[in-house]
């Protein structure tokens, strides 16, 4: 009796199977995430507002992260940076995985194609990432628009390489070269063979490309390009505080950096969780 | 074993220890002669690109210093009244026309061949013709009479031409070579170039042949750090002389004061003056807008603007409301001014231009146009973040939304035509900063004279009068009138209102404590060296 007792125990998370644990840290970080997102866009650009009177104050309970220069609130601008951020990892992961899933489909139709992909490929990543990023979003015109297009055109790359190496493994199987005995097209067999067989990769492949995205946006709009600086990105923030470093204004880099480090490790935490989900045999090594 | 590889590890560790403390005593050795003065120059007084040359901008054009190699014809006195330097005298002819400069026989350039009136014609006729922002167009030509006569040509008329005379550096005829001289200059100043390092420093030192007072610092040496890490010099106690970034204002560094040298700095915003309708310049940049083209919005941001609190926390006290771009000069009218921080007023002005905000937005509309514009400013200048900044927020109270863009140079350029920018006028010569300023003449070219086209023939016309006058006090006059003609005329904020001209902005210096600044000249802070000739130690132990 006492033994049945133990094993009824009320649910803990410490006795937990994997599989609930891994959904339980899925969703927590996800809500997390989700909610820095949703309150960056509840964050009026008027909340942002100088006030001179507390300019560079140390953190306190009224300003978490303290204050700027002009006397902004730091952790409001932290977090609607974040926001930007978030936003430009979605709309890079969106393109790219785009990008990467016709790339990688449109190289099982043939030989041909599939040595084009590969060169694609091949072309975009030996231009080092950072100047790709630059320039694309200069051509773009600079700006908001050139940030997004440059983080967003540029990381589908790594995905594209992994689809098409999932592709060419698929096609060699018996039943894609069953299918094409029985005269379907290639692009019913890339429908219906290859994209259900890649989905758990993409996914992962989207989710682990957050950090990436977001580091790089925070990477060009450090090296000011793009954005103003009395906008509140992430980058541009780092920037200013480096200014105050020798001040001794410590809080200026320390808090957004954080900030920004806890968000891509976040993301990080989500995509190997869901990983082991997909693909369960990965999750005891 | 064990314990040799601990010592290893302590022995290591104390070389380690040893190396770094030895290279901070002695890497750090520090030019201790008190004679030496170290010197920061920043922002406006960067780094010359093309050398210390004053035919292409060091000591004059963009901004107007003392150029330490070269001597002047004329410099200013402890109260910035202009007296002789080179020149012994002048005299200008009844129509204006023709100006006659005395020179010194006595001086000699730093390699001993003497200064004479062919090279005083020399450099300014060929400043006339060198690519700089020196504005010698009404220079007809120069020419010297005889050894120590030298006399001026003008097209028209000028009394401000003094100022040419005030501040461009003489540079010899003799084997004057434009690509050259900048980086080996030799004039008749307190100071030669000994040394340049470009992109960090260049050290002056005292030039035996100066014909004036000995300074009592024999060598100055003058840094080009970024603004960002400038404050670091002075609280390394590595610069005597620190242009503080306006970040550095609140801070208090060890050993130094803050110094603040009123200079007629004017900050504020330009705002297009004309409609959009189609117009370009030659380079295809747009002009006009449709909302700044209204006086409405141009009087309500002027009146409603609370100067006085943006002096206080922008600048930290540091400066005064400006109103016209130039209150601080005697060309100045005070009755141009109007009274500002007047919310109720700016917010009735607008209502009655049909200004209203129907939707609820906050944000005043008109025939469906939003009272919405783009303000560029140059994402390096702090102080210009700032006030751009600050003005946005205090347009948003008006229901005037001002979307703020921070940029490069090249882009504020681009779009200064269509849209308000945050500009700075620094000059003391009536002509840069008024005439070409606020003369329709100088609206739609490509420079950023006069950038929001504004133009009004009554103003033209006696700007016209005050450049051609050929009594100083007579022009000063017209330019006083120019700013308020009538309640609706006039470049000032009580006329046309065509800036929103916001602080004067005071140069500010972190200055060792044992550094004599002597009598600084009034009004004149950007040139901080212009009397260091008079400059002292007074501790000269350190």
């Amino acid at each position: 009796m006492k033994t049945t007792k133990k094993t009824n125990k009320p649910w803990t998370l410490y006795h937990a199977n994997l599989r609930t644990k891994t959904l339980v840290i899925i969703s927590i970080s996800s809500i997390l995430l989700i909610s820095i997102f949703l309150s960056s866009y509840l964050i009026k650009p008027d909340s942002i507002i100088t006030n001179f009177t507390s300019a560079n104050q140390m953190p306190s309970l009224e300003h978490l992260f303290g204050t700027d220069w002009m006397g902004r609130d730091m952790f409001t601008r932290t977090i609607s940076g974040l926001g930007l951020s978030i936003g430009v990892g979605a709309f890079a992961s969106l393109i790219s995985t785009f990008i990467a899933i016709v790339l990688g489909l449109f190289s099982s139709f043939n030989k041909f194609t599939d040595e084009l992909v590969a060169g694609i490929i091949d072309l975009f990543s030996s231009i080092p990432h950072i100047l790709l990023i630059i320039l694309v979003s200069i051509s773009f015109g600079g700006g908001f628009y050139g940030v997004i297009m440059g983080v967003g055109l540029t990381h589908w790359t790594p995905l594209a390489r992994v689809l098409r190496a999932e592709i060419k493994k698929i096609k060699t199987s018996k039943y894609v070269k069953l299918s094409k005995e029985f005269g379907k097209s290639k692009l019913w067999i890339a429908k219906n063979h290859m994209l259900p067989l890649v989905i758990s990769q993409i996914i992962v492949g989207v989710i682990l490309m957050f950090p990436h995205a977001i580091m790089h946006e925070a990477s060009i709009t450090f090296l000011g390009f793009g954005l103003s600086p009395h906008q509140p990105a992430i980058g541009i923030i780092l920037a200013e505080s480096m200014n105050y470093l020798t001040s001794g204004f410590w809080w200026l880099a320390f808090y957004p950096g954080l900030s920004l480090l806890l968000v891509v490790l976040i993301f990080d935490l989500i995509g190997e969780n869901i990983n082991k989900l997909l693909n369960p045999q990965s999750a005891q090594t | 074993m064990k314990l040799n590889i601990k010592h290893t590890i302590i022995t290591v560790a104390i070389i380690l220890i040893i190396i770094v403390a030895a290279a901070s005593y002695f890497g750090n050795s520090k030019d201790t002669n008190p004679t030496h003065l170290v010197v920061t120059s920043t922002g406006h007084m960067e780094e010359p690109k093309s050398g210390f040359n004053s035919l292409t901008g060091w000591g004059c054009g963009h901004l107007n210093f003392n150029p330490l190699i070269q001597s002047t014809l004329l410099t200013s006195d402890a109260n910035g009244n202009m007296i002789n330097d080179l020149a012994t005298g002048y005299n200008i002819s009844s129509d204006g026309l023709k100006w006659s400069v005395n020179i010194r026989n006595d001086v000699k350039f730093s390699n001993n061949d003497s200064l004479k009136a062919n090279d005083v014609a020399f450099t300014f006729n060929t400043a006339k013709t060198s690519n700089s922002q020196l504005d010698m167009s009404n220079l007809d030509h120069a020419t010297a009479i005889d050894e120590d006569t030298v006399e001026f040509t003008l097209k028209e008329a000028q009394s401000s031409f003094i100022y040419n005379l005030r501040y461009v550096g003489i540079v010899p005829e003799k084997d004057y070579n434009n690509e050259t001289y900048g980086s080996n200059p030799i004039g008749s100043g307190p100071y030669k170039l000994k040394q340049w390092d470009k992109g960090q420093q260049a050290i002056f030192e005292f030039n035996d042949n100066y014909y004036g007072k000995k300074p009592y610092f024999t060598q100055i040496t003058m840094l080009f750090p970024d603004e960002s890490s400038v404050l670091e010099l002075a609280k390394s106690s590595q610069a005597d002389v620190v242009q503080s970034p306006i970040t550095g204002l609140n801070q208090t560094i060890k050993g130094y004061h803050l110094v603040n040298l009123p200079a007629g700095r004017a900050q504020g915003i330009s705002l297009p003056y004309i409609n959009d309708t189609g117009l370009k310049t030659a380079d295809g940049n747009p002009i006009g807008n449709n909302v700044t083209s209204d006086i409405a919005i141009r009087k309500a941001l002027n009146i409603g603007l609370n100067r006085q609190e943006i002096v206080d926390n922008v600048y930290h006290k540091f400066g005064s409301p400006e109103y016209s771009g130039v209150d601080s000069r005697d060309y100045g009218n005070s009755n141009a001014t109007i009274s500002d921080n007047n919310i109720e007023e700016a917010k009735k002005t607008l209502d009655e231009a049909g200004w209203v905000d129907t939707n609820g937005d906050g944000i005043r509309e008109k025939n469906g146009q939003n009272a919405s514009f783009k303000l560029y400013y140059s994402s390096e200048d702090q102080a210009r973040q700032s006030l751009a900044t600050v003005v946005s927020e205090q347009a948003k109270e008006l229901g005037i939304n001002i979307e703020l863009q921070g940029t490069d140079w090249d882009t504020i350029y681009k779009n200064m035509f269509s849209s308000a920018a945050t500009m700075q006028q620094t000059s003391s010569d009536p002509y840069k900063s008024v005439y070409l300023q606020y003369h329709s003449k100088e609206a739609i070219d490509e420079d950023y004279m006069n950038p929001n086209s504004y133009n009004n023939t009554e103003v033209d016309s006696l700007l016209d009068k005050a450049k051609n006058s050929t009594n100083q006090n007579q022009s000063n006059e017209y330019y006083k009138q120019a700013a308020l003609i009538s309640s609706n005329s006039g470049f000032g904020p009580a006329g046309d209102a065509p800036w929103l001209w916001v602080a004067t902005y005071d140069h500010c210096y972190f200055v060792k404590d044992d550094i004599d600044m002597g009598d600084v000249p009034k009004n004149m802070g950007q040139d901080f060296l212009q009397n260091i000739c008079d400059w002292k130690r007074t501790n000269t132990t350190t």
